[in-house]
């Protein structure tokens, strides 16, 4: 038997020197190897969203086949399945959330959101399959809810699943759940823009370029999953947009006001009765699932059965004019009545699809009115429908970046966009005047949790380095002075700080009792070359007054420069000033009585 | 997990196969499920749509609409639920839910024919006509399943009567004179075609469509009665005579065609332009269509005619033979008078007689004539 010829490979003689390129080389191509938990990260959420979007495909076939079973095949169920089903299925929800999923309560966004700022990201499997079980049989029985939230819920819940197996560090954990979040609504909505920059604005809060990265690798990959199975066709069949006249934003304004109005009412009602449904005994609250079920039914024999479920089908109707106007306002009130009913009963299921439904019935009327008196405006019925979704989106979620995606995303159509933005401020802004506490908060709050409100995040007053800054000190010494030169300057001052400027345009910072020092042992050399000087970092008027802060903790002065000019001194600012700025601040927005 | 406490190498690559096997392995399972739940909407689909159908031919379009809008549910896609859903729309006479359908056809396959016919009807009945005409014209110029040509034509014809409703003759007769000439060899077509050229005015291609449709059929007696009275209105009174008493011969019991028979006969008599007429059968025509005139203000209410009748008997003075031979120009004042009387008895007076109609068919004739 020959021997191996090791003789080619001088790295592989026995006994020879390692050359040192090949070490080099073999230890490159090990760390490029080895393991990378960033990389690996990326790589995950394409995963997660190709798990979430199965799991979203699952959870939409499943609830169809409960509504064929519960509620039969036709598009208005029989009055006694439409009364029966809710409530049988309310008993039985509330004997597996009493029993088996304590956890899969409520919609699924708060206890997504409540997972990532309490428990770092994690959600037990257990609550993600109660979340499936639950919301199938309460959506699929007629209860007025939708199965978005829950989708999101089951996307984080399959994502912190996965990164538990994976042993991932805490840091990565806590993004992995708006990860998967992000894709169970882009795959429940079918809208992956709306869903990133949901999860975005409502979940996280922020961002940045590893997550926005994350969160649209699996957004993407959840939607392409889903679109193999459940196809591409968009949730609805959106009618033409017609060409918008300036005349019409008058009415998209009326829209905006009522839908600002509705959302308002909506938001009250949840909180009014949830809080109610909480303070009452244990005992009666395992019945209220099939209270609101047996309600429910009641609404749809009165002859509403458009009310119950997520009601897709029939915001498709609305958007091509099968009602008149009073039945579509009729709906909208309906809706809230309904879903407030099922909501606050403690069924599981989301509130988006009951929230667009809202939009799209009160949408239509709007819409359907405007034909009525002024027939020569263009704007169609499914347009309005359309516009109102947003409103509703931005006035009771109160999402007005998303809700204006959505739109777009849902139409595929850039015409709306000038309707949708006029409607949805309105909204937006007298949904926050009539309630200060957007309903999610409110819910949250109920439930005892005090989790970062996002909606005011965004509205405090950012404080800046110019609200803190003293102005440009009247004495700046320049390095090539002696240290005899500079006390004359500053002796007859009372600063213990000064500023020195370098000729290489840094700016170094000097202490009294050090240039003192200098002075009583007759140095004649330059500040620049005593080695005393000590550079310190700058800051620009508009900069966070937190960066500053960090800076102002290390240095007793820190110099405020021009940023159109680097070597133009604006200001000073020290740690004192930057505490009293907060401390004003604070006092100001303190809240009052 | 193991693997991904170490630092191996292996493990990424091992890590993201497992996950590529697991995606596998419920990819897998989620198209078995999304199978059977597919061939079960779809299995919904036709069982909905054919209670639509069933509901649409028992005359119930109402049951119809519910039956093709859950169909919808299951295959919102469909073709041919949403069409038949316009279409039980339309006959429940919810005509702006129908449009909005048929809307959303037409932005799917704006070239389809079927649709943009029924958007044009839709529009035509809603009285928007510049919207018909556009969607007319998408039927005439779109795609058709089936027998296209003829689709086209009755799109064509539809267009034809839209305009011809609207009182826009010039664009009914341009649209006229592009269907004749596609037209197949159909005596009824023709006929029909011909019954359009006469209401738009144009009684000589009128006609020209009724010959067609005698030579395709010579005993079509629409075709008979339609040519007789083309004849009659471009004032042919030979050739019209000859169809109705062609008509007559096949069906005797027609009175309008002895009507207009008569009136005919009554032309020959009374025509003072007859070509090759003497001077003195000249006078004596006028002299007698003069007669008629007043015959017909004789019967007439005063408050009908006003002044008419008295004129009439002034000119009584120069109604003679002899003062007519010696100022022939005269005849003309007598005739015009006579023409302009039967004119204005035309409300308020008796039935008019085949004389008084002959004598308006002769003035019609004669302005024709002088133009």
């Amino acid at each position: 038997m020959n021997a191996p010829d090791v003789t080619s490979n001088p790295a592989t003689m026995p006994g020879a020197p390692v050359h040192p390129s090949w070490v080099a080389f073999t230890s490159r191509l090990t760390a490029q190897l080895a393991f990378n938990e960033d990389r690996f990260f990326l790589i995950l959420a394409v995963f997660i969203g190709i798990f979430a979007g199965l799991a979203v495909v699952c959870f939409r076939i499943t609830m169809d086949w409960t509504r064929l079973y519960l509620l039969g095949s036709a598009l208005t169920p029989s009055p006694w399945r439409a009364f029966l089903a809710p409530s049988v299925a309310g008993l039985v929800i509330s004997a597996l959330l009493f029993t088996i999923f304590r956890g899969s309560t409520g919609s699924g966004l708060n206890q997504t959101k409540a997972a990532l700022y309490i428990s770092n990201g994690y959600i037990p499997l257990r609550t993600v399959i109660g979340k499936f079980i639950l919301s199938t049989l309460a959506i699929g029985s007629g209860h007025s809810l939708g199965p978005e939230d829950p989708s999101l819920q089951i996307g984080a819940g399959l994502a912190s699943a996965l990164g538990t197996r994976l042993n991932l560090s805490r840091k990565k954990m806590r993004i992995l759940a708006p990860v998967g979040a992000a894709a169970g609504l882009a795959a429940a909505f079918n809208a992956p823009i709306s869903a990133v920059l949901f999860v975005i604005e409502e979940v996280i809060g922020h961002w940045s370029a590893g997550i926005l990265a994350t969160v649209v690798l699996s957004a993407v990959s959840s939607v392409i999953t889903m679109r193999l199975f459940l196809g591409s066709e968009p949730l609805f069949r959106i009618p033409p947009v017609e060409v918008i006249r300036w005349q019409e934003l008058l009415a998209y304004s009326v829209l905006g006001v009522l839908g600002g109005i509705a959302s308002t009412v909506f938001a009250v009602a949840i909180g009014w009765l949830r809080s109610k449904v909480k303070a009452s005994p244990k005992l009666l609250q395992f019945f209220y699932p099939a209270i609101a079920g047996l309600l429910l039914g009641l609404i749809a024999f009165a002859g509403f059965p458009q009310v119950m479920g997520a009601g897709y089908d029939f915001m498709d109707l609305a958007m091509h004019n099968q009602y008149t106007w009073q039945v579509l306002g009729m709906l909208a009130g309906l809706k809230i009545l309904a879903t407030t009913l099922s909501f606050s009963s403690g069924t599981p299921g989301g509130m988006f699809a009951p929230t667009l439904f809202v939009g799209a019935m009160l949408g239509g009327a709007v819409g359907t009115v405007e034909h009525l008196f002024f027939p020569q405006l263009t704007g169609s019925v499914g347009t309005y429908a359309l516009v109102g979704m947003g409103v509703l989106f931005a006035g009771f979620l109160r999402a007005p970046i998303t809700s204006i995606f959505m739109a777009l995303e849902v139409s595929g159509d850039y015409t709306i966009v000038l309707p949708v933005l006029v409607a949805n401020m309105f909204a937006y802004l007298i949904s926050r005047k009539l309630q200060p506490v957007p309903a999610l908060e409110q819910i949250t709050r109920q439930d005892g949790l005090y989790l970062p409100a996002l909606e005011e995040e965004r509205e405090q007053e950012i404080l800046t380095v110019e609200d803190a800054m003293r102005p440009r000190p009247a004495i700046i010494l320049e390095s090539e002075n002696t240290a005899a030169e500079a006390w004359t300057f500053v002796e007859a001052t009372s600063e213990d700080y000064f500023l020195v400027r370098r000729p290489s345009k840094s700016v170094a910072v000097l202490s009294r009792p050090d240039l003192q020092k200098l002075v009583d042992s007759r140095d004649a050399r330059p500040l620049e070359e005593t080695q005393i000087l000590s550079v310190v970092p700058y800051l620009h008027p508009d900069e966070d007054l937190q960066v500053a802060l960090r800076q102002a903790t290390n240095y007793p002065l820190v110099p405020v420069l021009s940023r159109a000019n680097v070597s133009r001194i604006l200001g000073v600012i020290r740690l004192a000033d930057i505490m009293e700025t907060y401390r004003k601040s604070n006092r100001d927005n303190a809240p009052h009585g | 997990m193991y693997l991904f406490k170490r630092d191996f190498i292996i493990r990424e690559p091992l890590l993201v196969s497992i996950l590529v096997l697991i995606a596998i392995v419920f990819s897998a399972l989620t198209h078995s499920y999304s199978q059977a739940y597919d061939r079960r909407r779809a299995a919904l689909g036709i069982e909905w749509s054919a209670r639509g159908n069933q509901a649409l031919s028992k005359g119930n379009p109402v049951a119809a609409v519910e039956g093709f809008r859950t169909a919808l549910l299951y295959d919102p896609q469909n073709w041919d639920y949403s069409l038949h859903l316009a279409d039980a729309l339309t006959r429940a006479n919810h005509v702006e839910q129908a449009l909005d359908y048929y809307l959303a056809l037409w932005q799917r396959r704006p070239s389809n024919g079927p649709v943009n016919l029924q958007l044009a009807r839709l529009s035509a009945q809603k009285g928007d006509a510049a919207d018909a005409e556009r969607y007319f014209n998408g039927a005439i110029f779109g795609d058709w399943p089936g027998d296209a040509t003829g689709s086209r034509r009755t799109a064509s014809l539809d267009l034809v009567n839209f305009y011809l409703q609207h009182g826009d003759n010039r664009h009914a007769e341009s649209q006229l004179m592009i269907l004749a000439d596609n037209l197949p060899e159909d005596p009824q077509m023709h006929t029909l075609v011909g019954n359009l050229y006469s209401q738009v005015g144009d009684d000589r291609r009128a006609l020209n469509q009724y010959r067609q449709a005698l030579q395709l059929d010579p005993k079509s007696l629409p075709a008979i009665q339609g040519a007789g009275e083309a004849a009659f209105r471009t004032g042919d009174y030979r050739a019209a005579r000859s169809y109705f008493d062609r008509l007559l011969r096949l069906d005797d019991s027609n009175t309008e065609a002895k009507k207009q028979l008569a009136v005919i006969e009554s032309v020959f008599l009374l025509n003072p332009y007859e070509p090759g007429l003497s001077e003195p059968e000249k006078v004596k025509r006028v002299l007698r269509v003069f007669e008629v005139a007043g015959e017909r203000l004789g019967s007439c209410s005063a408050s009908a005619i006003g002044a008419l009748y008295d004129r009439w008997k002034q000119l009584g003075a120069i109604a003679n033979a002899r003062f007519l031979s010696e100022h022939p120009e005269e005849a003309d004042t007598l005739f015009d008078f006579a023409t302009f009387a039967e004119k204005q008895a035309q409300s308020g007076c008796s039935e008019p007689n085949p004389d008084d109609s002959a004598l308006l068919a002769i003035a019609r004739l004669r302005e024709t004539e002088g133009r």
